[in-house]
């Protein structure tokens, strides 16, 4: 069974200005993601897979077509949004796993992980933050700040935060770039399976091969993207 | 091709290179101006004393002194039995009137040589019966005059037997004998005067000993002239102010380079890996941060030249202002921009490349600065240069703690509670003590001071005012003309609107040959209790100023010998203010016998429920008498006392802006260099209004742990600058009122300052050395 699109994508296109040069970083791109269901971004450096990132967070402004994710029977158009409504609607519906400094150096564990319930004000979620990091193999370090933490420890504690408010979109820009084989094989699977599990969808780009293969989907960028409109391949899961 | 890139990054961050540029400039401005107002001050004071009798260091009194007495001293000097002189000249110095005209006639050996400093030549034909005058007595007398000099006002100055002629002296008459002492360090404290004007006052004068019989009395430069001397005390006071503000000067030039290197890093530290040599790298950033020392100097000269005009025109309107930009000004500000920015440069150039070791010189050094301050503060020989040492030396001390402070501080971080975005900002000011400890040292310092200083005066004030409810207990003060004042006295004048007349007559007395004003007026109860005395004074007895006491180091129930009589000290009051040591006795006591041909009318006090009748009445009566009520000498006095401090209100007011600056500087610096950390709250959502809280937060952050090391260090050196400084300086000892308003005010200001360091925005546009998109 098809599920219905939570994240649609509508030709949309994104360009920078380097001096009197205009770059085209993202031109025409459409595809959409069902709730619960990933997609991987793979492709080479300066394709835009971390543009397109940006722009479904919201942090980035189109220049032209529309984005929308539907929020519990709303839906959000991001080309309708300003920056300050784009930036409430991150807060509360977008989970952000970054490659490098995901957290807050100077919030311990549980700060960092409980600060987007803070933000949001959902004091019940807080309680949650613990059990979650918990589940992560990470309650012996709760009240520690990052900078005592590995790499592996530090992508976890990211990974909790993003989704502690269950949110509706998960945006993830290589999580696993920066990891060992070992760590990044445990965060891949705690990102796809917990988002499967909580019908989060999840959007992930990635220079690894492995890791893309686990989404449903996987979408390719290439630099000719120009001239050839991306390949967006279904895969059984 | 490197110093290209080196351009274009200096092209791309025009913010950050021009906060650099004004960083510096605001230092070399406050170096500027204090030195400026305080070499403006000095001038002033050296006015007071003739150019003729400069040269002089101390002189030689004695009892009807003649030129037998001075062949005889001339005679042992010659001999070498007086090794310690080198140079001695007869003088005539006396106040005459001289066709109306109130001159002080100043005669010394011109036949050495004519006067030349600062004078200039009038006379055609020079006269050897002329005089040279200053500029107020110019086409007022009737002698010839040869030229014009640079004395205070109604100063005259001939040969010796000229001055004879005019005073009506017989030729074998002499007043003292000036002297020129050897100083092994007389050249170093000449250059640390052009350094730093007004600090010479700071140096321990040497009393020296000298093989001559008990007659002879050795009088410094400072006792001869205590006018003089007071005012280069308040001046020390300034200067030594202007050392603190130096420092924090200083502090922010070496934040700027701190900084700069800490931008440009990236940069150096990719094309290290390119294969470009560490020398060869410092030295473009040398050659970058000594371009923009030497620009901010040339700005703040001009900026500092600017200031100081202001602050002299604020501080006394009615005189002209005559400001000297000389070479050891420029000296001052391009050393300090260059010196500090290059050597800090090297220094922070060093440590970025991870060279330092873990040293115990640090600690070694802090302990030998905290015996040395101790000492200096309990040993009153020290002198006022010893008590400002303390000062610096605990401001080094401080300095140097703030760096383990952050570290301890950040490791009990975790339990900071309230909002993340509280905890995330608070915690960002203890995070980076590399980056932020010399910026936090300064303003620490800049509160510091705002707070010893703000301490002294309430406490200053509180005491001076205290002294004035006691001292002002008359409504009316007649003064002024001495004729008019002896004729009021003599017609036993009464009148019905006065409840009490106090006479006060005064004259000048050397005792152990210091100088000295001696009162006598009816010790009565009522007039007792305005020193503080209970009880009528008994007409054997005598009250010295606290200066007195300090001067003779002598106590109440001591005997003390004035004008052959001895009497008994009963008690000592204080004497703000007084120019002059000053003793106080009753009409009966047998001095006032023994010195009654010498004593003069001084003022006429009065006591009345009508003073503006009574005011009136007298004015009638006695035209040239000078009529002050009581109200107005208060609201004078506290005017004139506030606007002595005036200039240490702005010159703490500068050093905070510029300890301000410097935090801010630090703070943009860490910003940009934590862009990825202000992207990740950006991602999580953070607004506009929140990225406010969380930079208020960081700046009451470094405000809190600036004020922790601020102020125990204030009440430090307001302790100091009440019980160490005051009474070495000026002999008058003041009580330490811990104001909690002079606390608030200061903690609040450095609280603000470090604020509106977080908050402050300018250059968040800019990328890092290395932009990403």
């Amino acid at each position: 069974m098809i599920k219905p699109a939570a994240l649609n994508v509508k030709k949309i296109s994104k360009h920078y200005q380097d001096g009197g040069r205009q770059i085209d970083v993202i031109r025409d791109l459409s595809f959409s993601v069902a709730a619960g269901e990933s997609l991987s971004v793979t492709g080479p450096s300066g394709s835009g897979k971390s543009t397109l990132l940006n722009l479904l967070a919201g942090l980035l402004e189109l220049d032209d077509g529309d984005m929308s994710l539907e929020l519990k029977g709303k839906i959000f158009s991001y080309r309708a949004a300003n920056e300050r409504s784009r930036t409430a609607f991150r807060r509360q519906y977008i989970g952000y796993v970054y490659q490098f400094f995901n957290l807050v150096p100077t919030l311990t564990v549980l700060e960092n992980v409980r600060l987007p319930a803070r933000l949001n004000q959902q004091p019940e979620l807080e309680r949650h933050a613990a059990t979650l990091l918990g589940d992560f193999g990470l309650s012996a370090r709760l009240h520690d700040f990052p900078e005592t933490l590995s790499g592996g420890e530090q992508q976890r504690v990211a990974v909790a935060r993003a989704l502690l408010l269950k949110p509706p979109l998960l945006l993830a820009d290589e999580p696993t770039g920066n990891l060992d084989i070992e760590n990044s094989n445990l965060v891949a699977d705690l990102l796809f399976s917990s988002c499967r599990e909580q019908n989060i969808s999840l959007v992930l780009a990635t220079h690894s091969t492995e890791v893309a293969t686990m989404a449903d989907t996987r979408l390719h960028l290439d630099t000719e993207l120009q001239q050839n409109p991306p390949s967006q391949d279904r895969q059984s899961p | 091709m490197i110093a290209l890139a080196l351009l274009r990054f200096l092209a791309r961050t025009p913010w950050s290179t021009a906060m650099a540029l004004i960083g510096m400039a605001l230092g070399v401005t406050s170096i500027v101006s204090v030195h400026l107002v305080s070499a403006s001050i000095s001038s002033r004071l050296d006015g007071l004393v003739p150019g003729a009798l400069a040269e002089y260091s101390h002189y030689l009194h004695r009892d009807n002194l003649n030129t037998a007495d001075y062949f005889a001293l001339r005679k042992k000097w010659r001999a070498g039995t007086l090794p310690a002189i080198t140079q001695l000249s007869p003088l005539v110095d006396e106040t005459t009137t001289i066709e109306g005209q109130s001159v002080r006639v100043l005669g010394a050996d011109l036949l050495a040589g004519p006067p030349s400093n600062g004078t200039t030549d009038l006379a055609e034909q020079f006269s050897w019966n002329g005089a040279w005058v200053d500029q107020s007595l110019k086409g007022q007398l009737s002698i010839p005059i040869n030229g014009i000099i640079d004395a205070p006002k109604g100063t005259l100055l001939a040969d010796i037997a000229t001055a004879h002629d005019l005073l009506g002296w017989p030729t074998n008459q002499l007043s003292y004998v000036g002297l020129t002492l050897g100083n092994a360090f007389a050249g170093t404290i000449e250059t640390a005067e052009k350094l730093l004007p007004g600090f010479g006052a700071g140096f321990p004068s040497a009393k020296p000993t000298l093989n001559l019989a008990p007659e002879w009395q050795l009088v410094s430069n400072a006792e001869q002239y205590p006018a003089r001397e007071f005012g280069k005390s308040i001046l020390f006071n300034i200067s030594a102010l202007g050392m603190l503000a130096l420092l924090v000067a200083w502090l922010l030039i070496y934040q700027v380079a701190v900084s700069w290197l800490r931008r440009l890093w990236p940069v150096f530290d990719r094309l290290h890996v390119l294969g470009v040599e560490w020398q060869q790298l410092r030295a473009y950033f040398l050659f970058s941060i000594g371009l923009i020392a030497i620009l901010a100097a040339a700005l703040g000269l001009a900026a500092g030249w600017l200031l100081a005009s202001w602050l002299l025109e604020m501080a006394s309107p009615e005189q002209e202002i005559n400001l000297q930009m000389d070479r050891w000004v420029i000296f001052k500000a391009v050393g300090s921009a260059v010196a500090v920015g290059l050597l800090g440069g090297t220094w922070a150039f060093h440590r970025s490349k991870g060279k330092t070791s873990r040293s115990y010189l640090p600690a070694i050094l802090t302990i030998l600065l905290l015996t040395a301050a101790t000492w200096c503060v309990f040993q009153p020989q020290t002198g006022i240069a010893g008590g400002f040492f303390a000062i610096a030396a605990l401001s080094l001390v401080a300095s140097q703690t703030i760096a383990p402070l952050l570290i301890l501080l950040k490791r009990g971080a975790s339990v900071i509670r309230g909002s993340y975005l509280l905890r995330i900002g608070v915690r960002e000011a203890l995070w980076h003590p590399a980056e932020l400890s010399v910026a936090l040292a300064g303003l620490s310092l800049a509160i510091a001071t705002a707070i010893g200083v703000a301490l002294m005066v309430d406490s200053f004030r509180v005491d001076f005012s205290q002294m004035l409810d006691h001292r002002l207990k008359y409504d009316l003060i007649a003064q002024g003309d001495k004729a008019a004042l002896g004729k009021f006295v003599t017609t036993k004048n009464t009148t019905k609107l006065a409840d009490r007349i106090q006479v006060y007559r005064n004259t000048d007395v050397r005792v152990n040959g210091l100088s000295m004003e001696l009162n006598f007026t009816r010790m009565d109860t009522f007039e007792s209790s305005r020193y503080g005395y209970n009880g009528a004074l008994d007409s054997r007895d005598i009250l010295l100023s606290e200066q007195a006491a300090r001067s003779l180091q002598l106590s109440v129930g001591d005997p003390l010998t004035v004008a052959g009589k001895t009497i008994k000290i009963s008690g000592i009051f204080s004497s703000f203010g007084d120019l002059k040591p000053r003793l106080i006795a009753d009409d009966r006591n047998p001095l006032a016998n023994a010195l009654a041909a010498e004593l003069e009318v001084d003022s006429v006090a009065f006591k009345s429920d009508r003073p503006e009748a009574l005011t009136a009445g007298l004015r009638t009566q006695f035209p040239l008498l000078e009529l002050r009520l009581q109200s107005d000498i208060r609201r004078v006095a506290l005017k004139t006392f506030d606007q002595t401090f005036a200039i240490t209100t702005v010159l703490i007011t500068i050093a905070l802006l510029v300890a301000a600056i410097s935090v801010y500087i630090a703070v943009t610096t860490m910003r940009l260099n934590r862009q990825t950390g202000r992207l990740l709250l950006n991602t999580l959502g953070i607004n506009r209004t929140e990225q406010l809280m969380m930079n208020v937060a960081l700046g009451a952050g470094l405000g809190l742990v600036a004020i922790i090391i601020a102020l125990p260090l204030g009440l430090m050196f307001g302790w100091i600058l009440c019980n160490v400084i005051n009474p070495r300086a000026f002999g008058w000892t003041i009580e330490l009122q811990l104001s909690a308003e002079a606390l608030l005010q200061s903690c609040s200001l450095g609280m603000l300052a470090a604020i509106a360091a977080g908050i402050l925005q300018g250059g968040d546009h800019e990328e890092g050395a290395f932009g990403g998109r």
